[in-house]
Order: structure tokens, then sequence, then C-alpha cells
């Protein structure tokens, strides 16, 4: 493992090389090198398999973040490649020419997140959220709460009290 | 159409006697991953109706209801969270932020019903298959927290820069401190009923979150006139029921309260709690006795246009705050800040005025339109033992007073104080001070018949008596004080093992053959303190309801069977500031009715 970490150093400008849970080594790379990183360590170093990708949202950092698990099947091994982008008209390199299914993970976090994959196939078409009109839903500045009360009725049947309101009523009612 | 679309259907038909790939009953199979995110499950005895599931959840999916078989009581809203699975997403913020633990998810994942409204239901309450499922989803531990399960460590004096000062001791919290504790409160408010004053206990932390100081305030003084003083010394019964105490530090709610009243300068209270222009109704109001329950109602009066004057027999207010409680533990100057405010709106206090000898109560009664009587427990009860009536024996609550009146009390190298009471904690620590200002070192030590574990003062009280190099040695009886030539040599003991009978009565056993003798030329006694009501006349007696204890009857506005004569404080309740805060502000209201009663009864002339 260690070779391959110190080859990546001198040709990509990796940082913030850790372990992950499950002994997965984890690494950043500025997003320019991404496709070149993961094309050499495709092609060079047996990480034939993309696993997952996803995302996550540093709402406060303005950032984004994507993680890309690749495995080696020869060596049973995981690698994480980290990238941050900007969160404003967020977008990223697709990396379909490299697996052909990471449309489909590009195409879901382009719905949930609204990260844009130019290029990437069928990006643009819903995933899961037929119709949707609103902010991506795993934007952390989508209010769940206040969709649930625009959309939904409330169901007949439903009542709740204020625990402190209700222990008022029930110990001390004329204080 | 192809040759291939042709025969496709029968080569579909020949796969029908072919034995299938598929499993007939995949459920079964497959059970959820152990920490898969399934169905609520709640231990309902543990859970005590935060609602703090219901505040996080993102769906509006939680409702909390009444549950048959869970009483509403201390420290439990009786209520339990009810899910709609119309609305669960299943993301578990309630597992974990719950503050008990109790909640959690299973890992079963399937449930059919024909009827969508059964998809809701109370975990815990109504049965489920998996009410037994180990397996699921549930706050990992450790360290997966949402709050701090730790107070902000409040600083003290070392007890080598207090233990011969009457210095405060509690620095209190700094701004970056108090916005950090306040952080941990999760507004539940079940810590308000609790709270005798039932103060808006959330509500003045969550004014802390917004550096909103001045609404903290305005908060504070909705049922609770003497913040300062409440702020440094309140028995904070809210804080045992604090649901963050339930697996962690509960929050640290009066120091919290300090920080309100300590950051509001007393030139802009009047400004900051609107009572600048008080309109007067012209009835008089007389308050016998200037501590908590008097200042309270005095307060609450002033505030709905009563004159009021207190009626104190000493030369300065507060009665036990300020006579009872060291400087230590309360500052002069904090309970003159929360008084001179109640003066400021216009209530007199008359000083060295003793009920009963300067001018009697009949006479307070004619001349004004309701009387507030909140005269507290001033007369300290002695063991009796033999040798009790030595006079080097002295009463704690005499002491006390006489720190307080800046007058030279009694002092010997070697003291011996009985009672193991906050008060007992108290002259211990004052004494232990003097000591060490007059010898240069402490030579005291507090005996109790409670044993450790069970001794009435505050655990910290204790602890911090020994840091200042008292002695405390509890769980002893005390038999009787020996003299040798007029002068007192020391205090025999005997073990007690049991203080109440099978009937719960006050029945100390002892070991007698088990003795100790403590040595020591002094003795304090400080084993509780009794009323003084002297100022009843037999006539007046007569007309109140007096029980076994010597406690006069009241009514819930706390008005004797003497319709003009309300009482509170420690004399009816109790014995601490905040009831005696609780009572004056009920009285209050309780005078307020009386009066508007009465005239409306009374026609017109």
């Amino acid at each position: 493992m260690k070779e391959i970490i110190d080859h990546l150093k001198k040709r990509f400008p990796v940082y913030e090389i850790g372990e992950g849970p499950n002994g997965v080594i984890l690494m950043s790379v500025e997003a320019a090198k991404l496709v070149p990183m993961l094309t050499s360590l495709k092609t060079n170093h047996g990480y034939g398999i993309l696993v997952i990708l996803s995302a996550v949202d540093w709402l406060e950092d303005c950032k984004f973040q994507l993680t890309y698990i690749i495995n080696n099947p020869d060596e049973k091994r995981d690698l994480g490649i980290r990238v941050f982008i900007k969160r404003e008209d967020a977008e990223m390199e697709s990396i379909h020419s490299l697996w052909e299914h990471a449309a489909t993970f590009q195409r879901e976090i382009k719905e949930m997140f609204g990260i844009n994959f130019p290029g990437s196939p069928r990006v643009d078409e819903p995933f899961l959220l037929e119709g949707w009109d609103n902010l991506p839903p795993m934007r952390r500045d989508f209010d769940t709460k206040q969709y649930s009360e625009d959309t939904y009725f409330p169901r007949p049947g439903r009542e709740t009290n204020d625990p402190a309101e209700y222990m008022k009523q029930k110990l001390y009612p004329d204080e | 159409m192809s040759l291939k679309d042709t025969f496709s259907p029968f080569s579909a038909w020949r796969k029908v006697f072919e034995k299938p790939v598929t499993i007939k009953d995949p459920i079964s199979e497959r059970p959820g991953a152990d920490r898969y995110r399934g169905f609520h499950k709640n231990d309902i005895t543990s859970c005590i109706g935060c609602g703090t599931c219901e505040t996080i959840c993102e769906n509006e999916a939680i409702d909390m209801v009444p549950v048959e078989g869970v009483e509403t009581k201390d420290g439990d809203s009786g209520l339990r969270p009810r899910v709609d699975y119309g609305r669960c997403c299943w993301c578990g913020l309630c597992v974990d932020i719950c503050t008990t633990g109790s909640l959690s998810l299973t890992n079963a994942y399937t449930w059919v019903e024909e009827d969508p409204e059964k998809y809701r239901y109370t975990p815990g309450v109504d049965e489920k298959p998996w009410d037994n499922e180990e397996k699921g989803w549930k706050k990992p531990e450790p360290n997966y927290e949402f709050y701090n399960l730790n107070r902000v460590t409040m600083e003290h004096l070392h007890p080598e820069e207090r233990s011969d000062s009457f210095v405060e001791m509690v620095k209190g919290y700094s701004k970056e401190q108090a916005e950090k504790e306040a952080d941990r409160c999760v507004e539940c408010g079940i810590c308000t009923a609790t709270c005798p004053a039932h103060m808006g206990i959330p509500e003045y932390i969550k004014a802390i979150r917004n550096d909103d100081l001045e609404e903290g305030l305005r908060i504070l003084y909705d049922t609770n006139p003497l913040p300062e003083i409440c702020g440094r010394i309140c028995t904070h019964k809210c804080e045992t029921v604090c649901t963050l105490g339930q697996r962690g530090e509960a929050l640290s709610i009066r120091w919290l309260k300090r920080y309100i009243a300590d950051q509001n300068p007393s030139e802009k209270y009047k400004k900051i709690l609107n009572s600048g222009f008080l309109k007067k109704n012209g009835k008089k109001i007389a308050i016998i006795g200037s501590g908590p329950s008097g200042l309270s109602a005095a307060h609450y009066l002033a505030l709905m246009g009563y004159t009021c004057t207190i009626f104190e027999k000493l030369a300065k207010a507060g009665g036990m705050m300020r006579f009872g409680i060291p400087e230590y533990r309360l500052p002069y100057d904090q309970i003159d800040k929360d008084i001179s405010y109640i003066e400021s709106l216009g209530v007199d206090i008359k000083y060295n005025t003793t009920v009963g000898v300067d001018i009697t109560l009949e006479e307070l009664g004619e001349k004004h339109d309701a009387v507030f009587s909140g005269t507290g427990l001033h007369l300290g009860r002695s063991t009796r033992i033999e040798g009790s009536d030595h006079k080097n024996v002295y009463q704690s609550i005499d002491l006390l007073r006489d720190i307080t009146l800046g007058k030279e009390v009694p002092l010997t190298e070697d003291i011996i104080v009985i009672g193991g009471g906050n008060v007992a904690m108290d002259i211990t620590r004052s004494l232990a001070r003097l000591q060490k200002q007059k010898y240069g070192k402490a030579g005291i030590i507090a005996t109790s018949l409670e044993t450790e574990d069970k001794m009435p003062a505050d655990r910290e009280e204790v602890l911090e008596a020994r840091e200042e190099d008292a002695t405390v040695n509890p769980g002893w009886a005390p038999q009787r004080i020996e003299i040798e030539n007029d002068k007192i040599k020391g205090l025999h003991v005997a073990q007690c093992y049991s203080l109440f009978d099978d009937e719960g009565k006050f029945n100390p056993q002892c070991n007698m053959d088990n003795l100790q003798f403590f040595e020591g030329s002094m003795v304090v006694e400080s084993i509780g303190q009794g009323m003084d009501l002297s100022y009843l006349s037999e006539d007046l007696k007569h007309e109140l309801e007096i029980d076994k204890r010597g406690r006069i009857k009241v009514n819930e506005n706390f008005q004797s069977g003497l319709p003009w004569l309300f009482l509170g404080g420690d004399i009816i309740q109790g014995p601490d500031v905040i009831h005696g805060i609780a009572n004056g502000h009920k009285a209050a209201k309780g005078i307020d009715e009386f009066l508007f009663e009465k005239q409306k009864d009374t026609p017109k002339t």
C-alpha cells in the first residue's frame, strides 16, 4: 500500500492521507487532478472497480465533498479519494468514461445535491423524484419539515402535547 | 415479427417445470442488517416524556400523548412518543438525541396492514412483534452526542484562598461559559413543574443563547423577584429532574440564572422591567418580615398598585437570606441589589420594628386593607441533652445572625457543632473562618445523627467544609456534654444506626457499645429551627386554625381563618427561599383577589 501512496504523492497533489472505517485508506486530491489520478489507479494499479460515489454538504464551509471508493479485487483492498468543490454552481468532471455505471451515481447526486456532471449520460433525468420542483432534498439548506408542512395534509387523529404545558395542567392548573 | 419473438413465449413456458431460482419466502430468510433502522421500540419505564424526539423530528412524525398507567409527576411528563409511519423517514435522529436512551429502532422492516390508519402507534405501549428484537439502530457509544454530557465547570476560589475570608467563593460564569452551558439545554421544560415558583426555565436559558439578557431578566421577574439571591443559594430542585441528568450532568440552571442577574446592572432594572411608573390603587398592605416571602409579596403587590409597608425586626432587610446564609455563599451587596429594586417600586421598609412589641398585629390589621406575615423560623432548637443549658452552648442561628450584624461572636480553639443540615455546615464553615483569622487554624468538628449518605446538607457543603479544614464526622447521637469546673470538656456520643422506626416516626436508635468522646470547649446546636408566633395574641389565636405541629392553616391562596391575614414562607412551607418566593407571589394574587371581591360586595356610599 505504501508504494502506491508514495507513487501517488509524487505524481498528484494528494493531502490528508488517513485511515477510515474498516481500514480503508482515505486521501484528498485537488478536483482538477481527480480524473487523471483515477485513470492511473485503474489502468496501472489494479483498482478496476468503482464501489460507490457519494456526496456530503459542508454548508458552513460553502463546499461539497465527493468521495470515490474504488476497489482492487486482486488485493481485496479499498481506496477512498475525496475532492472538495465549491458549493455555488457546483460542477464536477464526469467519470462515466472510466466506469459506465458512474453515470447512475452522478445522476442521483445531481438530483439529490444539485451537483452537475456535464456530459454524463441522462444526468438531467429524474432518478427517484419525479416532478420535483424544490431545492435538491439532500442539501442541508432544504427544510424538510417546512416541505412536509407545505406538501402533506395533516392526518386526522394526530394530536400532541407540550410536556411543560401538560404538566402544568396536570400538576398545578390553578397557578 | 422475427423468428425469435415467435418462439420466445414457448421457451418461457418451458421454465415452469424447472426448479425455481427464487426462494419462496425471502422475508423471513432476510432479517435487516444488525444496525438497520426499522420500526421504533421504546422502554417506557425509563422514558420521561421530555419530547426531545418530537422536537428534533424533521418530518413531524412524532406526537407526545398521555399513556394509561404512566403518571404525570416530578421529572416525568406522563407523555410518551407516538410515531406516525405516514411521515417517519427512519433517519434515526429521535434515537440519537434521546436524553434517556430509551428509544431505539429495531431491524424489523416489514409490517402489513389493510387499514392505513393503523400505521401509527406508541412504541412500548402498543404491542408489536418486534418489541423484543434486540438488533437494530441504537445510539452509537461512546462519544456520539448531540449535546455535551458534562456541564461547564464552575470556578471556585481554592480552599487556601477562601478558608480564612468571607469573600464569595463561587466565581460565576463568563459570557462564553454561560452560552456554552445554555447550549446544552434541550428545552423540554420538565424542570418547570418541579420549581416551586414554576419559573420559565427553558425560556430564560434560551434568552442566554440568544444573548438577550434583558429578556432573560424579564422572564426571571415574572415569577421570581430575587434572582441574584436565588441564582446563588437556591436549593435548585429543578436540577434534580433535568433530563440531561439522565445520562450526564444536569444543566447548571442555578448558575445560569445568576449569570442573567449579574450581567444586568441595577440602574437599568426599572427600564428593562418597565416598572418606572406604577399606578397606585389607594390600598395599603402591611407585610411582616423582609425575608423572601415578604419581599416577593411586596414586589408583586407593588406592581399591582398596592402601597406596601414591610415591618422588619432587625436593622437590615433579607431575613434568613442575610442573617442565616453566610456572606461567602451570598454576598450582602447582591442581597442589596435585589432588595433595593423592590424598594424602588415604592415599598417602604420600617426597620427595627417588632410586631407584637412596637405595634400589635391587630393595629396593623386595622390600619391596612390586608396583612401578609412571613416571619420565618428564627428560634434555634435545643438537643436538651445533659449540659446543653451551659452558657457556652449556643444556637447556630443566633451566631450566624451576630456574624452578619458585625458583633463579636464567642469563639474558642476547639468547637463542636451538633447538626448535619446546611445551617450546620454554614455555622461550621463560618466559625472555621473566624478561627483561622483569630488563631491561624481551624479546630471545629461537626457531628450529626445521620450517617454520611443520609446527611440532609448538600453534598458539596460537606466536601467544601472539609476542604476548609473543618472535621465532619456524621452518624453519632449526642448523649451528654461533659462539664468540669463549670467548663465544657467535650461531647459524649453514641453510634446512631437508625433514625426512623417502622412507622416512619423520628426515633433514633443508638449502639451503646460504640461510644465516642469529642473534645471541645464550646458547643453549637444546629438541629433545626422553630417559629416564633408570639406576635399572635390569644384572641387572634382562637380565630386561627392551628395544626398539631403548630402550623397555622391557610388556604391555597395562603389566606388564614382571619380573612385579612395571609401567611407564607418557612412558617407555612419549606423551609427554603424558593418556596417563600412562590408563597409570597401566590399570596399577593390572593390578597388582590380577596380585596377585589370585598370591594364588589361593599355598597357604594
